[in-house]
């Protein structure tokens, strides 16, 4: 079973976490140690100062080593920052990005149709995965009613929303898996004792990707908690990597 | 995986270890406010206890934290019915002086363990919420518990959290000063504060670093371990918050000797508690 990381990064953020991970190298020395065989990354730069400089530093250090698949941030397209939606996907398509983080708390802008809706409508179409961190936002009625939100408009984006606190926010993103098909959310710091278990029983295995929240939270918690969840292997190893698998090999650039 | 040590080896191979029991020193029971639980009532509580190879558990009811004579009689009841697995921790609410009171008097004749007169009793001490309860750590409506905990000696789990002025250390450094023979366990290592937590716990031989939810942060453990050392730390879950495996993980990855890991896993509690690991 290979563990594929769908939420850990690396750089130099102005407030550093308590264990930093300041270069791709201090990430794969601690994928190697946790025994955890692929990684979505991303460099703190891209919310830190602009997916203009983050996206580009991302995909440099992921060529360094095939364990990596660098994941980009998105802007409003209408600033033409990262270029207009058709650029945007020819550059992604160039450096094989498959995978996108928004940050709207941080870039300023809103994360709904008027300001997305072109970007939103191809991600849609095109199976590309979105990103959110559940702290982006200031709290979680915030943040789960932009998603929400968000996938009423395009109800069949593949959203993910990674990195809930310790307190279990089932009671909120329950309700909207049940509704859309393809939202799921992270299983870095879903610490909930039979979480996992309950939630493959009433909803599927199909929405909880695998993550670690790495640099600020330690691998282990997230890893021995799946291996021994009390699920069968097959719904197992979906969650470890191959729910993230299928959605990366289907998307269309 | 997760490291290359022997512990890390038979946590990943089989999710408990038989000779690294665990003793979770910061659990609760029921359902609560603002989280969903899959796993509180009694029968999953054991079932989660056997698998991580919990052997003890210590638990308060989240009803207590509400109303104290309510959900301390039912973790009485549960401990009478598991006196082999399960102790309690006694909820202290400040805000009602007359119930605390009368509470402190109950507490010797609950404090007696069912049919088990060799081995520690039912309440092994109280439990202190000053954030949910809004009174600060060092305020005197907690003296009358404090007073009783001291004259003999008790241990008190209170919750502690950065921020002065409630439950940080600060307000722990002043209890541990004023309450010298109560052994006072900080749930959540006073979470945020690493370094000045773990310098009170240094600085007093009575007082202790409790994990819940602080060995979610990366780098915390680490901080603990260098400045109060890893005999004054302990294992804890809020059970049924969180499931043992998550928190037996991050230790796992935390850099620090598997010596290190039983003591905290273990034999810290066993020591404190006089809870037996046969
Ligand atoms: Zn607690």
């Amino acid at each position: 079973m290979e563990l594929f990381d769908c939420n850990c990064w690396y750089g130099v953020p102005k407030t550093p976490p308590l264990a930093p991970a300041e270069t791709v190298d201090d990430l794969l020395g601690e994928l190697g140690r946790a025994g955890i065989g692929r990684a979505l990354v991303r460099n703190a730069a891209i919310w830190e100062e602009s997916p203009e400089v983050g996206n580009a530093l991302t995909t440099a250090d992921c060529a360094r080593d095939e364990r990596l698949e660098a994941a980009w941030g998105i802007l409003p397209p209408h600033t033409g920052e990262l270029g207009d939606v058709h650029e945007f996907l020819d550059a992604m398509r160039a450096a094989g990005v498959r995978a996108l983080w928004a940050y709207p708390a941080k870039h300023r802008y809103l994360l709904n149709a008027t300001a997305m809706g072109g970007m939103l409508e191809e991600m849609q179409d095109r199976g590309i995965p979105l990103f959110l961190h559940r702290r982006e936002m200031p709290g979680a009625q915030e943040t789960y009613a932009v998603a929400e939100q968000v996938l009423a408009d395009f109800p069949r984006l593949h959203l993910v929303i990674v990195a809930h606190g310790s307190w279990g926010e089932d009671r909120l993103f329950r309700p909207m898996m049940a509704r859309y098909p393809s939202f799921a959310v992270g299983t870095s710091r879903y610490e909930l004792d039979g979480g996992i278990e309950d939630l493959c029983r009433t909803l599927g295995p199909e929405r909880l990707l695998f993550g670690t929240n790495f640099p600020e939270t330690p691998m282990g918690g997230p890893i021995l908690t799946l291996l021994h969840a009390a699920i069968s292997d097959e719904e197992r190893e979906l969650i470890a990597g191959g729910n993230l698998r299928r959605i990366l090999e289907e998307v269309r650039l | 995986m997760i490291n290359d040590t022997r512990l890390a080896e038979e946590f990943v191979a089989h999710g408990r270890v038989d000779d690294c029991p665990v003793i979770d020193t910061h659990a609760h029971f029921g359902p609560y406010q603002a989280i969903y639980f899959p796993r509180w009532r009694p029968e999953r509580v054991l079932d989660t206890m056997d698998r991580c190879n919990v052997r003890w558990l210590i638990m308060s009811a989240h009803a207590a934290l509400v109303d104290t004579a309510r959900g301390n009689r039912e973790v009485a009841e549960i401990v009478a019915a598991h006196p082999d697995r399960i102790r309690g921790y006694w909820v202290i609410n400040p805000n009602y002086p007359e119930r605390l009171q009368r509470e402190l008097d109950e507490f010797d004749a609950h404090a007696q363990t069912p049919g088990q007169a060799s081995s520690p009793p039912a309440f092994v001490g109280f439990k202190f919420h000053p954030n949910q309860h809004g009174v600060p750590l060092n305020d005197e409506r907690y003296h009358p518990a404090l007073e009783y905990a001291d004259a003999r000696g008790l241990p008190i789990l209170s919750h502690t959290w950065a921020g002065r002025g409630m439950s940080s250390h600060a307000e722990v450094r002043e209890v541990a000063e004023r309450f010298p023979n109560v052994r006072l366990l900080m749930g959540h290592a006073g979470y945020g504060d690493w370094e000045e937590s773990a310098k009170v716990a240094r600085d007093h031989e009575h007082v202790y670093l409790e994990l819940t939810a602080a060995y979610s942060v990366r780098g915390a453990l680490e901080i603990m371990v260098e400045h109060a050392g890893s005999e004054k730390i302990l294992f804890g879950t809020d059970h049924p918050w969180f499931d043992p495996h998550y928190g037996i993980g991050c230790i796992l990855s935390a850099y620090m000797t598997d010596e290190d890991r039983r003591n905290i896993l273990h034999r810290n509690a066993e020591r404190l508690f006089g809870l037996p690991l046969d």
